[in-house]
């Protein structure tokens, strides 16, 4: 699977090379707060809540962009019993834009807990398909996101097979200040050995960020 | 033999008939005018005056130059002068100098006696030229039509417009004259308007110092006003130019609907993706406040609100139209009152009173 996006990657590469020429940068960042809750079903649920620091970079050229992100937070366990997990979050993914309202998607998606018996990292090869557009004026823009996963790798005893999550909410943009905030829901849920493991993670995400256009 | 010279004989001579006459035609003027003057040089007046004579017959009925008809009388008086015929020389150059005031005989050519013969008749003599331009477009106003008036000797003028019954249309000049006189005309009629006739003539009456008429040379000039054509008015603006003053339906339902969908979205996101075990009520504060927004969206945006940024676009654009339209009828009405005279001149003609 690595294989075969590698090669979409180089296939994709002159149609990046076209579109550098004489473009302008359009870089955009935001730092979030995540109201997080982590739902492990392994097959005892165990659940766990906390908040995490979220800080997103996107780099645009014209149609295309190079997205990063970062997450790290604690996530205390719902009950009196279990210790606390760290969470640390990162992606970088390529997009393209074919529609000014809907951009495309790929790349890594890691995610690591940290235990007390070790770290459990999860690695996710994702297809992202993101609608925007503004719905109150041009002040406010609602987004809606759709990811699949089309490869992973565990390290965990049970074999992956099947996850996919979304993202849904808005962003506020007064007047002409490149000073946006963002309001949403976002959630992924990972299958693991036929339906023995499940890992569900969401949260809702609070948000400022700046966008020079 | 003999027929053969005959006919050969005969041949050559209606060959010469038949050629002579467009050869005779072409130089017989010049021929006789040379002969004249030749005749003249030598001393044979008579030969002269009835040459040049018959040369000036042809020569005005050809219509010939005034110069070459100017040249021909001079030679004609100075051989009536020495063939002792004071009166008919005197007669000649009276002639001559009614033809041309401006004419002057050389003095390097003719002697004493002739020239000052003619200057006596020229100083008798009371006749005038005119010099204009033939076809001009003046512009209104003190000075814009020049015209020459060139006389024989000293003599006093009257220089008019007239219509074309006789009537006076303008009094341009009226008094005395000595070598030219430079007489302007403003383009106007008596009253001091445009010209509403098409034609007008100018006519130059010369009086002897005793007031007597002496003769009147007139031109008709035909007239024609001239007007630059006016500029259209800009049209105002399409209707497709002007925004929007009220808020249309279009945007308040937007707003509703999208954030309707957009909450539905969020409620409905775990059941999309399949973490169906989830806290229902973080996800519905996100829902519900984008729902929010949405309602606030259409009270902001709600059908018929004034537009004050449109309204004040609209205007900007509705001025615009009003000071082009100012700007275009301000240029019409200068371009109106810029009314121009054509001027033609034709043909001018002498009148002479009959004598005693």
């Amino acid at each position: 699977m690595r294989v075969r996006l590698v090669r979409l990657a180089l296939l994709a590469a002159p149609l990046v090379a076209g579109e550098l020429r004489a473009q302008t940068l359009r870089p955009t960042m935001s730092v979030s707060l995540v109201r997080a809750r982590l739902r492990s079903e392994a097959p005892a649920a165990d659940q766990f809540a906390g908040s995490a620091f979220l800080g997103e970079g996107t780099l645009a050229l014209r149609r295309l962009q190079l997205s990063v992100s970062y997450l790290q937070g604690t996530l205390d366990p719902d009950g009196a019993i279990g210790a606390p997990r760290d969470l640390v979050e990162g992606t970088v993914l390529l997009g393209v834009r074919p529609l000014d309202w809907l951009t495309l998607e790929t790349g890594p998606h890691a995610r690591a807990y940290t235990l007390t018996g070790g770290t459990q990292r999860w690695l996710f090869w994702e297809l992202r398909a993101r609608a925007a557009t503004a719905f109150v004026g041009s002040a406010v823009r609602g987004y809606a996101e759709l990811w699949r996963v089309v490869a992973a790798d565990v390290n965990v005893p049970e074999s992956f097979d099947h996850a996919q999550g979304g993202e849904a909410g808005m962003m506020l943009r007064l007047s002409r200040a490149p000073l946006e905030g963002r309001l949403g829901y976002r959630i992924d849920h990972a299958v693991l050995g036929g339906g023995t493991r499940k890992e569900t993670v969401d949260g809702v995400v609070i948000g400022v960020g700046f966008s020079w256009r | 033999m003999r027929w053969g010279r005959r006919v050969a004989w005969l041949g050559g001579l209606t060959g010469a008939l038949v050629a002579a006459p467009s050869a005779l035609s072409a130089q017989s003027s010049d021929s006789l005018f040379a002969a004249g003057v030749r005749a003249y040089k030598t001393l044979e007046f008579d030969l002269a005056a009835w040459t040049l004579r018959r040369d000036l017959a042809k020569a005005s009925a050809a219509g010939a130059p005034l110069a070459a008809r100017a040249e021909g009388l001079v030679y004609l008086g100075a051989a009536d002068l020495f063939r002792g015929r004071r009166d008919s020389a005197t007669a000649v150059f009276r002639r001559l100098v009614l033809l041309d005031p401006r004419y002057r005989p050389s003095r390097l050519v003719f002697p004493p006696e002739v020239t000052s013969l003619f200057d006596g008749v020229r100083q008798q003599t009371k006749a005038v030229a005119i010099a204009l331009p033939g076809d001009t477009t003046i512009v209104p106003g003190p000075g814009a039509f020049g015209m020459w008036i060139i006389a024989s000797s000293f003599q006093l003028v009257d220089v008019t417009l007239r219509y074309e019954d006789g009537a006076p249309f303008r009094p341009l000049y009226s008094g005395p004259i000595g070598d030219s006189l430079n007489v302007q005309w403003d383009g106007l009629d008596a009253a001091g308007a445009l010209p509403a006739i098409n034609r007008v003539l100018l006519r130059v009456a010369s009086r002897a110092p005793t007031g007597e008429l002496a003769g009147i040379v007139q031109i008709p000039l035909d007239l024609r006003l001239a007007r630059p054509d006016t500029l259209p008015l800009p049209p105002p603006p399409a209707a497709a130019q002007f925004l929007p003053e009220r808020a249309r339906s279009g945007v308040a339902t937007r707003a509703v609907m999208g954030g309707a969908l957009l909450s539905g979205v969020v409620a409905l996101l775990p059941a999309v993706v399949g973490g169906t075990d989830t806290q229902s009520g973080p996800r519905m504060a996100v829902a519900g406040t984008i729902g929010v927004a949405g309602l606030v969206g259409f009270v902001l945006h709600r059908p018929g609100r004034p537009l004050p940024a449109n309204v004040r676009a609209n205007k900007a654009l509705r001025d615009a139209w009003q000071q082009r339209v100012a700007g275009t009828t301000a240029e019409n009405v200068r371009r109106r009152r810029d009314v121009r005279v054509v001027v033609r001149a034709n043909e001018p003609t002498a009148i002479q009173p009959r004598g005693p």
